[in-house]
Formats: C-alpha cells, structure tokens, sequence
C-alpha cells in the first residue's frame, strides 16, 4: 500500500494515540476551559473602559472585545501552525518513542506532520471556544462569510507551517534553543496586530519598527480574517491580504521543504536523529 | 564467510565514522573540537534466511551502530546493508516493512497507554487494519503470555513484561527479519527459555523468520545461533559456528570421565587432550578393561567467552 494511501490511516494512529494521552490527564483538560473562560471575562471588563473611546479611524476596533477574541483564537492557531511541528518532534525525542515510530515504514515528513495534528484539533476547539464565551455570554457579534475567514485562517496557518517546518528542522539538528519559536510567538503577538492596531505601532514607534508587521504573515491573516468577521467584507475587499500571504506560500513553502530534506539528512548522517 | 545469492541481510564494505558536529563552526570560534568517531570498519557478511545469527562482542564495539543501520536509523559513510534485496539508504521504508527491532529500551512506549493501546498505535502505523491488528494482538499476547498485563498501563508493567511487549511489538506485522538485542536480559529463568524456544520457532516456521540476535548472554547465543560474528572495536573479528569459534581459540579440551565399579563408589577421572586425538578412545578402554562401569564423559572445550577474549587481547596489543 503506497504512503500517500495510508496517511489517514497514520493520521489517525496519532490523533487516537494523542486523544488517549490527553484524556488521561482529565483535570487539565477542564482547568484550560476554565482559563480560556477567565481570559474573555477579563477582556470583557477591560473593553468596557475603552467603550466609546475607539479612534473611527481604526474600524476593525470598534468593538474592541470582538478583536481581542479573534486576535487570540487566531494567533493560538497561528502558533500551533509554527511550534507544533518542531515541538512534535522534540517531545517524541524527549520521551524516547521517536526511534520506535521510526522504526515503522513511515517517512519523517508524516510522522511530523501526523503528531501535530492532534495540536491543531485541540487548538480548533479552543480557538472556537473563545469565540463561543464572546457570543454566548457577552453579546459578540460576528458577521460575514465565515468560510471566507476559514480559507484565511487556513491559508495563514499553511504559510504559518513553513516556518514550523523550519523550526522543526532547527529542533532536529541543533536539538535546542529554536530561534523561529522565540521570535515568531513573541513577534506575532507584539507585531502583528492581536492586541492593538498595527498602525499604532507606526505612529508611536516609528515607521522602522511599525514596519515589522508587514514581514509577518500573521499580520495578512489577521487583517482578512477580522475585515471578514468584524466589517463584513467580501472576496473583492481583501484581495490584497490573500495576495500577499499566497506570495509568502509560494517562497517559504518551497524553501522550508528544501532545508528540512538537509536537516534530515545530516541527523542520519551524525546518527543523532533520536538524541535531544 | 558465507555469501549466498539471496541472503535476507547483505551487508558490504561497510564502515561508519560519527563526524564530529559542527567541526567547522567550532573551529572558527577557536574552540577544541571533537575527534570524529569510528564506529565500524569495512564489515562485510551475510545472513541466510531462517537463520539465527548472533553478534556479540563489548558494550561500545559497534553491535548497536550495525543494528541501528540495518534498521534505517542511522545511514553508513560507506557500504551498503540491504535486507531481501532491499537497500537501507535507497529503499528505507521497503526495509521497514520488512524488520522488526526489539530492544530493551522501556522508553520506546508511551507509558500512560496500556499495553494494548501501544501496541494498536504502532499496528496503524504499520498499515494493519483495526481487525486484523487485533487479531494479531490476541495472539503475540497469547505467544508471550501477556494476556493478563494488556490492560495495563505500560508504566504500570513489570521489566520483563515490558520486554516482551517490545517483542511483541516487533513481531506485530509478521516480519521477515527481526532484530532482537538482549531479548531476555529481563526475563526470569522460565519466561527466558520460553523466549528462547520461541526464537528457535520462529527461524523454524514456513516461511522462516530470519533473526539478528545481540547479546551479551554467551550461552544463550551458543544454544541459539547457528552462527555467531564476533565485533571489536567496529571490525568482525571472526564468523563461523559456535563450536568451530570455540575450537579456533583452543586446540585442547579437557575430558571428564564418571566412573563406578573400582572402589563401589563412583570417580571422576579428568586429563586435558588435542581435539580429536586417540586418548579419550584408549582411556575408556583401559577403564573398561579394569571393570569400571562409564556413567558419564564430558568434554569441556574453549568457550565463547576465551574466544572473545582472544580477539579482544589481541586488538589491544595492535
């Protein structure tokens, strides 16, 4: 049976395996609920002091709870997208497992992209579940095309993935310290508009440092997918955000395949592929 | 050295030095480097199928960086392994289909899933359906008598459970070749020679399962290996049978005669002789002429152990 045929197959082998390690500590299942709940009350009361407040000119922050919640549900994706697949692989090194998954006939690329796939549907449901409080306890409104939003926060977290494939190669050979986890999630949080409109970043800090943001995917994403859900553009209106991160695709995507196939290669050739 | 044309494991010329990492980089900053290390010299041999074939030799010789090779995990600077005709390096995932490597290593499971929840996970990624996976569980558990442990939690297991659900796990999807390193080292007596008789099976069966044994057991290799390749410091020092490696290192053995008859009670009479000489012939002879009863001979050549020394002994005066 080709590989190609039995990736679902090996997909699910680690989503029930993953499923099955996460159920068996239950209570820490319950306590992230409990804290994604305390994070949107919090926000709720902090966007009460700014109600009526808001600059027109930043219309994405009219209402400024339904931001902060699409802000974080994406960038949780976002950050899934780029550090699960390097912590993946670290974790089975760590744990010892990787050399026995290894052993199997199955190609590192699946195993990488198999064991995080867990993380990306544990970090749908929290994702959503942000959103979910904002609409059901505190009013947030949400309007658009939501499929439209699904194809940005997919496109994004793509783009976002090559850069895990990066970081993961980072991980495989130097085993530690991964630059890409460390600037990207400190970076997209700060840069990229979760918290704050990115041109505030330009009018305080200067167009140097404002323009940080335009290098970060998340921040394309981001925009579409709040212009979508928050203002209720159309495909036409955000043709420049999508532009851009296809862009991105098409150079990261190609060069992080290419520097993952060297990274894999050397671990084999140093016999280090299962150390950490 | 046998080389047939169809051995289940070919391996050729093969050598393996661990470069040292990042040599260049630490040269620049001026920072003493790592000397590159040699693993394994031009090693060379083949193994029939159905055959036992043992390799033993001293912990850092090189048994774990060859195994580690033939199972895809670590790729040769030069040379070639190919299991079934099937190259390690060009053909990695076919070589996998067709291994099963058992080690004592416990943190290969994943410790809060049971026994049969691991072993499921591993069946999946070898492509075996939900049915036949457990199917074939029932009867590895059935096999190695871990029935009673297959809703456990790995973590909760015994050591010797626990190595035999890394032998079950190697067998899951009934392959050709099996890799087993040290698979009784936990075992007690019982379990162990169960294990034991298990291994001879399996080379046994129709179609036979070809196994590389590692070990450090010597008695265990010399009961179950057909042949057995002594490796020191990364060369294949010898090849051949267990009693042909025993011979090589001493041309002598020493005989051990039990006797009644002459005193009423029984005598041991011992004298060291050349393997295949007269003496032994004369001596029962002699002893029946003077109306002694033979209850017993034992002959106790050179074992495993002298000749392991031997090589050793002699890479150390190199």
């Amino acid at each position: 049976m080709s590989s190609l045929r039995l990736l679902p197959r090996r997909i699910f082998a680690f989503v029930a395996r993953d499923f099955r390690l996460f159920v068996s500590y239950r209570m820490q299942f319950f306590l992230r609920i409990l804290s994604v709940l305390t994070v949107v009350t919090t926000l709720f009361f902090i966007s009460k002091i700014f109600a009526g407040f808001t600059d027109p000119q930043y219309s994405q922050w009219r209402d400024p709870l339904a931001s902060w919640l699409t802000g974080l549900a994406v960038l949780n994706y976002f950050m899934a997208g780029f550090s699960s697949l390097a912590t993946s692989i670290r974790q089975e090194q760590m744990q010892g497992t990787l050399e026995s998954v290894l052993l199997t006939p199955i190609n590192l690329p699946t195993v990488i992209v198999a064991s995080s796939a867990w993380d990306f549907l544990e970090t749908t449901f929290f994702s959503f579940l942000y959103l979910f409080f904002g609409r059901i306890f505190f009013g947030v409104h949400y309007r658009g095309s939501f499929f439209l939003a699904v194809v940005f926060l997919l496109l994004t977290t793509v783009v976002l993935a090559c850069l895990g494939i990066l970081s993961a190669s980072f991980a495989m050979v130097f085993k530690r310290g991964d630059p890409f986890g460390i600037f990207l999630g400190a970076g997209s949080a700060l840069f990229s508009g979760v918290f704050f409109p990115t041109q505030l970043l330009r009018e305080y800090a200067g167009p140097k440092l404002g323009n940080i943001s335009l290098l970060l995917p998340a921040t394309y994403g981001l925009d579409g997918i709040r212009q979508v859900l928050i203002e209720g553009h159309g495909l036409r209106d955000v043709t420049r955000p999508l532009f851009t991160l296809l862009c991105f695709l098409a150079v990261l995507l190609p060069f992080s395949l290419w520097v993952f196939g060297r990274a894999v290669r050397r671990a084999k050739r140093e016999g280090s592929l299962i150390q950490y | 050295m046998i080389v047939s044309a169809k051995p289940a494991i070919s391996i050729r010329n093969l050598s393996k030095t661990y470069p040292a990492p990042f040599r260049r980089v630490r040269a620049f900053f001026r920072r003493p480097a790592k000397e590159p290390v040699e693993a394994l010299r031009d090693i060379s041999f083949a193994v029939e199928t159905g055959e036992i074939f043992g390799l033993i030799g001293r912990n850092g010789a090189g048994k774990t960086t060859l195994t580690k090779i033939v199972a895809t995990l670590v790729q040769p600077t030069t040379g070639s392994v190919s299991v079934h005709g099937d190259d390690s390096v060009l053909r990695d995932e076919q070589v996998r289909r067709q291994i099963g490597l058992a080690t004592a290593e416990e943190r290969s499971f994943y410790w809060r899933l049971t026994a049969e929840q691991n072993l499921m996970f591993f069946a999946r990624l070898h492509g075996l359906s939900d049915r036949l996976a457990k199917q074939r569980m029932k009867e590895l558990f059935a096999k190695l008598e871990l029935e009673e442990v297959a809703k456990r939690r790995f973590g909760e297991m015994s050591t010797g459970n626990k190595q035999r659900l890394a032998v079950a796990r190697a067998m899951l999807a009934k392959p050709p070749v099996l890799l087993l390193d040290e698979p009784t080292r936990s075992l007690d007596p019982l379990a162990a020679a169960r294990m034991r008789e298990l291994i001879r099976s399996l080379a046994a069966q129709d179609p036979p399962v070809t196994i590389l044994l590692t070990s450090h057991n010597l008695a265990e290799v010399e009961t179950l290996c057909a042949r057995v390749a002594i490796i020191s410091r990364g060369r294949i020092r010898a090849i051949d049978t267990p009693s042909d490696l025993r011979s090589k290192t001493s041309k002598l053995e020493q005989v051990h005669i039990t006797i009644s008859g002459l005193n009423g009670t029984n005598e041991r009479v011992s004298f060291t002789r050349q393997t295949g000489d007269t003496q032994l012939d004369t001596r029962l002879r002699e002893l029946q002429q003077r109306g002694a009863r033979i209850i017993d001979v034992e002959t106790e050549k050179g074992s495993l152990l002298d000749a392991l020394e031997m090589y050793e002994s002699k890479d150390e005066t190199r």
